[in-house]
């Protein structure tokens, strides 16, 4: 009892937002700027539109994911709202998974109607711009849904820092800097494999290692270079990458709905 | 009285400083047009997933750089572009997105013809070779370079053949073959060219590649005029001005790089321009990540 209560709540609640209709819009109307960029390429417009078009979904679906995720669980607490709402019969870990799923779901929607939008504009491009290899169009979407796992991914990181803190401030910036950790990462990590890595300290270069383990891997889930060039994708991409989001967002829920659970509220 | 004065002031304060604002912004030194990239691998790590974008843009921004600097030389205003500067962007962006060919293209455009940078361009573009695997592209643009400017015959030979396989085209075959000799060097440049222009759709680069092969027309012409003097005198002409008092040519051409022709001891062409845009930068350009 709780998700059925709280996920289709947030979902309607996320569909009549303002702000959110004003960020998606501004989305729509840069995907139609693409073919105008796209042009200033010599060699590979349709790539540059590709590489437009993805950019643009993933960074729509940050702008959603701090958003939402960032603002999600402190602000009822803040508010109060928590007190009334869970006096009802409804669990606290249904009232996270509810806010979690409302976000994911959410972001999901978004992600098909830009992708669709941005492939129609992508479809007459290349009719005047034909490149040298065709658009693998299982890869971009492919790349669309990995981005979406991912963005789903760091709503369950916004949604814990959310269920522990009492003001915005770490559950939006927080966010944000697992974010950009995420993404280098994997850089860093074989960064320091190399003869880099035999410089540092022993117990520095086990911090550094630690560190990477726990930081969602998020460059895993960057398959844009596969769709823009039409690359073929490893075999095993397809089992390790959502394998590995399905544990890590598992691991990011508990432990928010435990903190959740545990936490004292006003 | 102030408040309706202030928005007219500030209007009107606004306008009187728009256009030194803009001259301001158009005079700013290279480093700061072209914007400073940090190393690629720190690079790589902060643009995290934006990595291709970044890579196009600085392509694009080293493009509208180099377009306004051929702009002002057609209007006869002459500023040495910074190669070094360009080629690091472009390298970097290379480094970003090993795939992106707008790199490679513009490389082999501006660094081979104008800095004599050939060797550099074939290292990176051996470079991207390990990537785009299926572009006849990179092979021919190194092999290219490998015959024309650095006259490593056997290497471009190669070159080609690999351009041939991956293209199936013929003209790849026929070309690695004309690559063993040093004689048609001229028409070879131009054969190059007329491909690269058959293709380009960038007003600019076309531009850029048009003079080029506007100038190799004039070597052409004064060549095979030197060459049927020495045939016919048994010794090559003094200067250019021997060869249109008898005849052996109808006019000089003149240089689209705004030099003038003439021959040295061994009476091959060269121009005062030495066919650049403006002067040559001779420093390395080329990163070990490349190598």
């Amino acid at each position: 009892m709780g998700l059925s209560v709280f996920f289709p709540v947030l979902f309607r609640w996320l569909l009549r937002d303002r702000v959110i209709h004003a960020v998606l819009g501004v989305a729509l109307f840069l995907v139609f700027l693409i073919p105008f960029f796209s042009t200033f390429s010599m060699r590979q417009v349709q790539e540059l539109a590709l590489t437009l078009s993805l950019s643009s979904i993933s960074l729509v679906l940050l702008f959603l994911t701090v958003l939402l995720g960032g603002t999600s669980i402190w602000r009822e607490v803040e508010r109060r709202y928590t007190t009334s709402v869970l006096s009802l019969p409804v669990s606290r870990a249904g009232f996270v998974m509810g806010k979690f799923f409302g976000i994911a779901v959410f972001l999901v929607l978004c992600a098909v109607v830009l992708s669709l939008v941005c492939s129609i504009v992508l479809h007459f491009l290349v009719q005047a711009y034909p490149g040298e290899r065709p658009i693998l169009w299982q890869n971009y979407f492919l790349a669309v849904f990995a981005d979406c796992f991912k963005y789903i991914m760091l709503t369950a990181v916004a949604v814990l820092l959310s269920s522990i803190c009492t003001s915005y401030f770490l559950p939006l910036f927080g966010t944000v800097a697992v974010y950009f950790a995420g993404n280098a990462s994997q850089e860093v990590h074989e960064y320091i494999s190399g003869d880099f890595g035999n410089t540092l300290s022993a117990p520095l270069k086990l911090i550094l290692n630690g560190v990477y383990y726990i930081l969602p891997n998020l460059s895993a889930f960057n398959l844009k270079v596969q769709a823009i060039y039409g690359l073929p994708h490893d075999t095993s991409t397809y089992l390790y990458v959502p394998a590995y989001g399905i544990v890590y967002t598992g691991i990011l829920l508990w432990l928010a709905v435990w903190r959740f659970s545990k936490r004292e509220l006003p | 009285m102030i408040r309706r004065a202030l928005p007219i002031l500030l209007l009107c304060a606004y306008l009187a400083m728009a256009g030194p604002f803009a001259v301001y912004m158009k005079d700013r030194p290279v480093i700061v047009k072209l914007g400073y990239l940090p190393d690629a691998s720190v690079l790589k790590g902060i643009s995290g997933e934006y990595g291709n974008m970044v890579s196009a843009f600085s392509v694009v921004k080293v493009l509208f750089y180099f377009g306004t600097l051929f702009e002002k030389f057609n209007q006869q205003i002459l500023v040495p572009p910074d190669y070094y500067n360009m080629f690091k962007t472009l390298e970097k962006a290379v480094l970003l997105d090993p795939y992106n060919m707008d790199a490679y293209y513009f490389m082999q455009s501006a660094f081979t013809w104008e800095v004599g940078h050939a060797s550099d361009v074939n290292r990176v573009l051996e470079y991207g070779m390990k990537y785009r695997a299926w572009d006849y592209q990179l092979p021919f643009f190194a092999g290219f370079n490998s015959a024309y400017f650095l006259k490593d015959y056997s290497t471009a030979a190669a070159y080609m053949k690999r351009a041939a396989e991956l293209s199936g085209n013929p003209l790849f075959t026929k070309l690695s073959a004309r690559y063993f000799y040093e004689a048609g060097r001229t028409d070879l440049g131009l054969l190059f060219l007329n491909n690269m222009i058959k293709k380009e759709k960038d007003k600019q680069v076309r531009a850029v590649y048009e003079t080029r092969k506007k100038a190799l027309i004039g070597v052409r012409e004064i060549t095979a005029a030197v060459s049927r003097f020495r045939e016919r005198n048994n010794r090559l002409p003094e200067d250019l001005r021997e060869l249109t008092a008898t005849g052996f040519l109808e006019r000089i051409p003149s240089d689209p790089y705004g030099g003038i022709f003439y021959l040295d001891e061994k009476g091959i062409v060269r121009s005062t321009s030495k066919f650049a845009f403006a002067s040559k930068n001779k420093k390395s350009v080329s990163s070990p990540e490349m190598n």
